[in-house]
């Protein structure tokens, strides 16, 4: 009962093409039936005064009935009338006009609802300003105009001359705004409709992101761990492989990995801060076999929120999972700053054998998990290799841009 | 050059693993060394030397020192990784530090750096005097020098650093060796409380590693760990 009740309530109505067209469906039978309410209270008047009463009453008939069958028609279809439906419409309003000028008497045909004829063709103009030809629209308006011309005849003498003009200015100006009024809440409706696309698009690729991010160190430990290796290594290997594993059930669980607890700062929540150089150095215990250089004095005091760190960590494990896998590195070297405005620079470099930034696509663990991430949570990110040349990676937060470069010209700001 | 190793493997085939150096000295203590006293252009040295056939030769910093003090240009070889015992050999005048854990091509490498008259600070090193200059319990006049050691404290490599610094790779190894013989000096005139400071350690914590001017005791060397 209330999913039919739902049906007929604007309100209730989607802002969709769809829900806008319902709308107009229900704009256009208030029209029409208000107007033939309207015609009702005079028709016996009209039956009286014509000189052709019967055939008055039949015109009568024939307008209120084409006013309900359009309300009907509308209505079912949820939608304005199609093309044909209009240009019947226009036409009848016409043809009624025309007749009009037979059936009343001259001094009748303004000011009064027993001259039914103009308010009909008036509402036959409102309803009919949706339709999509434009062509249609404007010949039917010029028809409806031409017949109301001939509609008054002698009628219009000097005293009503006036009132016809503003009923024809009237025809104009419902017709133009009504059109307007059609087209603007279509366009709506169309950018609503494309919008919700766009965020339903954005939202499967975040979430194809989110698997790439959760999935990508995970993965790479599984590749290691397929590799021939010694048993400390595997050791070493299968302690990380626990940590991205309880990533990724949490992530199947559709729990935010750093909120559940799982992970090494989710118990702490958001509002709390992580001491970022012993974190920094955890992370490198664990990458014992590629004897990373860990200089963090810089830094030691430095705190950051946990969300942040977390992106942080799994974004320098990334790193140093690809300089495991990929890079043959003799030395890493991991290097925090601070400077004496909170800003600070992380920077991770390997001598290993690089690669050509411009003609190598980077992987999801630097596109995604390094970039992606640290980027959206308002850090900077620069990778600079170079084939044989190693790698360096420089995160930075994005408040002092001169810290964040890695290049030596930001020493006189860092020393 | 000369090798002092206690382990006479080592010391041996020095010459075979490493066809670039020249070894015309290969000894178990810095005093037999000092009594043969050959001609080289360094002594490479491994920091402990004390063993059950030979427990009371000097080794560690005070033999550094009674190297050094003969003109000696001194290379520690060593399994050592304790970023201020590194850094203590750099202050009692080693002109090298390299890992005996790197591989035998990049050792050899470093070590004709520091027999042709170069340097090689470890990393660890650098970081701790990047640190140093940074809270200004070392003083560096030069621009140029806070740019190198800013790019060597971040791991680049020469070639890199002399690239944005506008300078041929050659001049930058030439200010290089000039600016880490400068830390060295500096380094060497620091108190353990200055730099306990400075790096905000616990008081105490560098005393029994840093080498004073009074400390030359052949035993100082705690050889608890680091073998």
């Amino acid at each position: 009962m209330s999913g039919r009740k739902g049906l007929w309530r604007v309100a209730g109505l989607p802002t969709t093409k769809a829900g806008v067209e319902r709308a107009f469906s229900y704009f256009i039978a208030g029209v029409r039936l208000g107007t033939v309410a309207q015609m009702v209270p005079a028709v016996h008047i009209g039956v009286a005064t014509s000189p052709y009463g019967v055939a008055y009453l039949a015109s009568w008939a024939a307008a209120a009935c084409a006013a309900v069958v359009v309300s009907v028609v509308t209505l079912v279809r949820r939608r304005p009338l199609g093309a044909a439906g209009s240009a019947a419409d226009f036409a009848l309003a016409c043809f009624l006009l025309l007749l009009g000028s037979v059936l009343l008497e001259p001094g009748e045909r303004l000011g009064t609802w027993v001259a039914y004829q103009p308010a009909y063709a008036l509402s036959v103009i409102i309803t009919d300003g949706g339709v999509r030809s434009r062509t249609l629209w404007a010949g039917g308006l010029l028809g409806v105009i031409v017949c109301y011309a001939v509609y008054l005849g002698g009628d219009a003498r000097g005293d009503t001359t006036a009132t016809a003009i503003g009923n024809v200015l009237t025809f104009v100006v419902y017709a133009l705004v009504v059109r307007m009024f059609f087209g603007f809440t279509r366009r709506i409706a169309h950018d609503a409709d494309a919008s919700r696309a766009r965020a339903a698009e954005l939202a499967r690729r975040e979430e194809e992101r989110r698997a790439q991010v959760m999935m990508h160190n995970g993965v790479a430990l599984m590749r290691l761990l397929t590799e021939p290796g010694t048993d400390a290594s595997r050791s070493r290997l299968i302690d990380q492989a626990e940590v991205e594993l309880q990533r990724m059930r949490s992530y199947l669980r559709g729990q935010a990995p750093d909120r559940d607890g799982t992970t090494a700062y989710g118990a702490a929540g958001a509002n709390l801060t992580v001491a970022f150089a012993a974190m920094i150095e955890r992370v490198c215990d664990r990458f014992a076999d590629l004897h990373v250089d860990a200089l963090l004095d810089l830094g030691a005091d430095l705190r950051l929120p946990a969300t942040q760190a977390e992106a942080l960590q799994r974004a320098l494990e990334s790193l140093l999972l690809n300089v495991r896998a990929h890079a043959r590195a003799d030395t890493v070297v991991v290097h925090l700053d601070q400077g004496t405005d909170g800003s600070w620079t992380l920077t991770v470099r390997d001598d290993g054998v690089g690669f050509d930034p411009a003609s190598v696509t980077a992987g999801v663990g630097l596109r995604e998990v390094v970039m992606g991430e640290l980027r959206r949570r308002g850090l900077r990110v620069e990778i600079e290799s170079a084939p044989n040349e190693g790698t360096t990676v420089t995160i930075s937060s994005g408040s002092a841009p001169a810290a964040a470069r890695a290049t030596l010209d930001a020493s006189t700001d860092a020393v | 050059m000369a090798v002092v190793d206690d382990a006479s493997l080592i010391r041996e085939s020095f010459g075979l693993l490493m066809p670039g150096l020249d070894v015309v000295a290969a000894v178990a203590t810095v005093e037999e060394l000092t009594r043969r006293r050959p001609v080289v252009d360094a002594v490479l040295l491994d920091l402990h030397l004390a063993n059950l056939e030979q427990p009371d030769v000097r080794q560690g910093i005070a033999a550094i020192r009674a190297l050094t003090s003969r003109g000696y240009r001194v290379c520690t070889y060593s399994q050592e990784e304790r970023r201020f015992v590194l850094a203590a050999c750099i202050a009692a005048g080693a002109s090298g530090v390299v890992a005996k854990a790197l591989p035998t091509g990049r050792a050899e490498r470093l070590l004709i750096e520091v027999a042709s008259g170069g340097t090689a600070v470890p990393q660890s090193v650098v970081g701790i005097l990047e640190v140093l200059v940074r809270r200004n319990c070392i003083t560096l006049l030069s621009e140029r020098q806070r740019q190198i050691l800013y790019g060597r404290a971040r791991g680049l490599s020469y070639g890199q650093i002399a690239k944005q610094l506008f300078v041929s790779e050659s001049t930058l190894r030439g200010y290089w060796l000039d600016l880490t013989r400068s830390l060295s000096d500096s380094l060497r005139s620091l108190t353990p409380s200055e730099i306990e400071r400075a790096l905000g350690l616990a008081p105490g914590d560098l005393l029994e590693l840093w080498p004073e001017e009074a400390t030359d005791a052949k035993d100082w060397w705690r050889v608890d760990t680091g073998k």
